[in-house]
């Protein structure tokens, strides 16, 4: 649910404006989370003095960059802002900037019949100083007059009307809200401009640590207070503390990485140490750059799955890495967006999919054999319009729209080469031969096409997974081939991490 | 000869508008005793059931009132005056209305090179607000900027062109002073107003 803060102006015993907050804390509570902020406790500003001496400044600050938008409601005391609210936001401009780049609606109480015009017009100026940089709604004014007469003795607006206008603005400042979040949104014209050095810094992005610090994660953590350990975060959909969030994330099944939609390395499930992953990560190496744990020989092969995740040309980006006889490790990048659609940075799971396919083959008695009408394929999915500058020809026709019509004949693709995972995989299911660029499928047999199958596979992999756990069956996979994982480990980290990204497009 | 209270409108201890009032005090001396007097240990303006004012705005009132006028000295903090000036502010309209109708003079310092000019427009709207209510010398604009740069090691004013434009704006404060004596038509409505003004309800004329 989007989240807002609100602050009442004055922080008199009695206020009409922390009471207009409350109302529309309550009226909105289905569709916003408002926490609303005492400022009672913030001292007179003094530039001599440095915010981290006082904590409910510092307590302020964080609330309000955790916030998706603010609420200000000010009253007007001597035909400007009270004093009060301006020594909170003298405070939020002077070493820290929460305000910077943030959503403001203004709305106003007072007792007389010209609301608090002249107030918000200086608490407009206030908040569009270089110091404090907020965005403020413009248009829209709401001005409560005669505030004494206006709520009814449980605090609510009495007038439907004043309330119907209410609604209409919060609507409108939702949408304010969403547009102003994109305005911080990196975009690339095209793949080459892709930030791989992070310098283009998010709504997310913890200002002031060193990107690579090897200790980055602590250093971040500090400075944003991270939750840990016993801490709750409440998920989309369910809760869990911290610890319970690693427990699940490092059993997961492949290895996850997560870089921001600045392109910044920022996380990944360590399972296990750098010499048992599949595609090796260590712990220095979170809150890097992109551009740190790549070598610059496949940097622009990255930039055009982060562009094609960006812009929307493809959700899902695969390619193999290179493996062993026993293995077919997959890399799957997929884009994460907002709840604007905005792209949020990608998801990348690594995988080895030969236990899968081993066990899939064993539960419905079939086996591999080579297909002698498959249509060659490119072993990646989802960069249609960018596979041919993988071989470097040329780097302007690395360019989205251009590269389409530069396309290889040695990179020519049947119409399922398909920018949605879905359909990747399906193409799998039916013409098992498309892996003949791996080992995997040269080292089985064949049996029979698996499409003239393709209900009763389905219907065998559903009563499989009824019988047994699907666990279980990735743990005999598992079993099956635990000498060969730490075999193959060491060829994609001797490239440094990262680099079997995009080692499958070379290699075809 | 004329006694002039003179407001250091922030709290830092290297306020170039104290020293710019510092200045003021010396170079006048002859035709003015300025007090300069500071604002930092205010609090922040809240209002109570009791209307409760610190002592610290009290005694500053009573001086005010002993005065025949009030310089204030303003940087610009965010386009807008120090929320501890606009605090001394609210303390001085709170049940006390020293600075009605009392001869204002605004300066304004700053590091950059627009000289607090923002602020110094919304003080004197502030200025002119029913609480208030001080009569502010028009036209009269001393915006130096560049202040950390602008002062001697004796804390004299470099430039002889600032110098001189203060010379003038500070003989037509004094003769100001004079002249808004004589404006006493309206000084009982002020008064009136000031004594019925109540922010609870806000009857104050121009707002009912």
């Amino acid at each position: 649910m989007v989240k807002l803060v609100g602050i009442a102006g004055s922080i008199g015993e009695q206020s009409y404006n922390r009471m207009l907050l409350e109302f529309i804390r309550d009226h909105f509570k289905k569709t916003v989370d408002i926490e609303i902020l005492d400022i009672n406790d913030i001292p007179v500003f003094n530039e001599d003095e440095d915010h981290d001496d006082n904590p409910a400044v510092h307590a302020l600050a964080r609330k309000i960059s955790g916030a998706n938008g603010v609420i200000l409601a000010t009253p007007e005391h001597n035909h400007t802002v009270p004093a009060a609210m301006k020594n909170v936001i003298e405070w939020l401009s002077n070493n820290v900037h929460p305000l910077d780049g943030k959503a403001v609606w203004i709305v106003g109480a007072s007792y007389h019949t010209q609301g608090s015009s002249r107030a918000q017009l200086h608490l407009k100026q206030i908040l569009e100083s270089p110091g404090v940089n907020a965005f403020v709604m413009p248009g829209n004014e709401f001005l409560l007059s005669n505030a004494k007469e206006a709520f009814d003795a449980d605090g609510n607006l009495k007038d439907s009307g004043t309330v119907g206008f209410l609604e209409s603005v919060m609507k409108k400042f939702l949408t304010f809200m969403r547009v102003i979040e994109m305005l911080d949104a990196p975009d690339p014209k095209n793949s080459h401009e892709e930030d791989m050095e992070s310098k283009h810094p998010v709504n997310t992005t913890v200002p002031d640590v060193d990107m690579t610090d090897p200790e980055w994660v602590e250093k971040a953590a500090e400075k944003t207070h991270a939750a840990s350990g016993g801490d709750y975060v409440k998920l989309d959909r369910g809760l869990l503390t911290v610890d319970q969030l690693n427990y699940f994330l490092n059993s997961m099944a492949g290895e996850l990485t997560f870089a921001d939609d600045n392109n910044q390395f920022i996380y990944y499930n360590k399972k296990t140490d750098a010499a048992h992953m599949l595609a090796p990560r260590t712990p220095d190496q979170a809150g890097d750059p992109l551009s740190a744990v790549h070598p610059a020989r496949v940097v622009e092969h990255v930039k055009q799955v982060l562009y094609a995740l960006r812009t929307g040309e493809s959700d899902v980006v695969s390619m193999p890495a290179q493996t062993g006889p026993n293995q077919h490790v997959m890399h799957y990048y997929r884009a994460m967006r907002d709840e604007n659609r905005r792209y949020r940075g990608v998801n990348e799971l690594v995988i080895d999919i030969m236990p899968i396919l081993k066990y899939y083959l064993a539960a419905t008695g079939q086996k591999l054999v080579k297909d002698p009408d498959a249509v060659p394929m490119s072993p990646i999915t989802g960069l249609d319009a960018v596979t041919s500058a993988s071989k470097h020809s040329d780097p302007t026709k690395a360019d989205a729209t251009s590269g389409a019509s530069a396309s290889k004949s040695v990179e020519e693709k049947p119409a399922a080469d398909a920018t949605s995972g879905a359909s990747a995989s399906k193409s799998v299911e039916e013409k098992p031969a498309t892996d003949t660029t791996s080992g995997a499928s040269e080292s089985t047999e064949a049996v029979k096409p698996a499409a003239a199958e393709e209900p009763i596979d389905a219907d065998a992999l559903t009563g499989a997974s009824e019988e047994t756990s699907s666990e279980t069956g990735y743990t005999s996979d598992d079993d099956s081939t635990p000498a060969k994982k730490p075999a193959a480990a060491p060829k994609p980290e001797s490239e440094s991490a990262d680099t079997d990204a995009t080692s499958g497009a070379s290699e075809s | 000869m004329k006694k002039f209270v003179a407001l250091v409108g922030t709290n830092t201890v290297k306020s170039t508008n104290r020293k710019l009032l510092q200045y003021m005090k010396k170079r006048y001396a002859d035709e003015a005793e300025i007090d300069v007097v500071e604002l930092k240990g205010l609090p922040i303006f809240k209002k109570t059931k009791e209307a409760f004012v610190p002592q610290q705005a009290r005694d500053m009132a009573d001086k005010i009132d002993a005065s025949d006028g009030v310089i204030i000295g303003t940087p610009e903090y965010d386009h807008s005056i120090p929320a501890l000036l606009s605090s001394a502010l609210a303390w001085l309209s709170y049940g006390i209305h020293p600075l009605m109708d009392k001869p204002v003079m605004i300066v304004g310092t700053s590091y950059g090179t627009l000289g607090a000019s923002r602020a110094q427009a919304q003080l004197r709207q502030i200025l002119d607000s029913p609480e208030l209510k001080a009569t502010v010398l028009p036209s009269s604009e001393f915006l130096l900027g560049h202040s950390l740069q602008a002062f001697d090691d004796k804390g004299d004013l470099k430039s002889a062109t600032e110098a001189q434009k203060l010379d003038g704006l500070f003989d037509d404060f004094l003769d100001f002073v004079d002249l808004t004596d004589q404006l006493d038509h309206s000084k009982k409505l002020h008064e009136q107003q000031a004594a019925t003004f109540s922010w609870d309800n806000g009857t104050t004329g121009d707002d009912k």
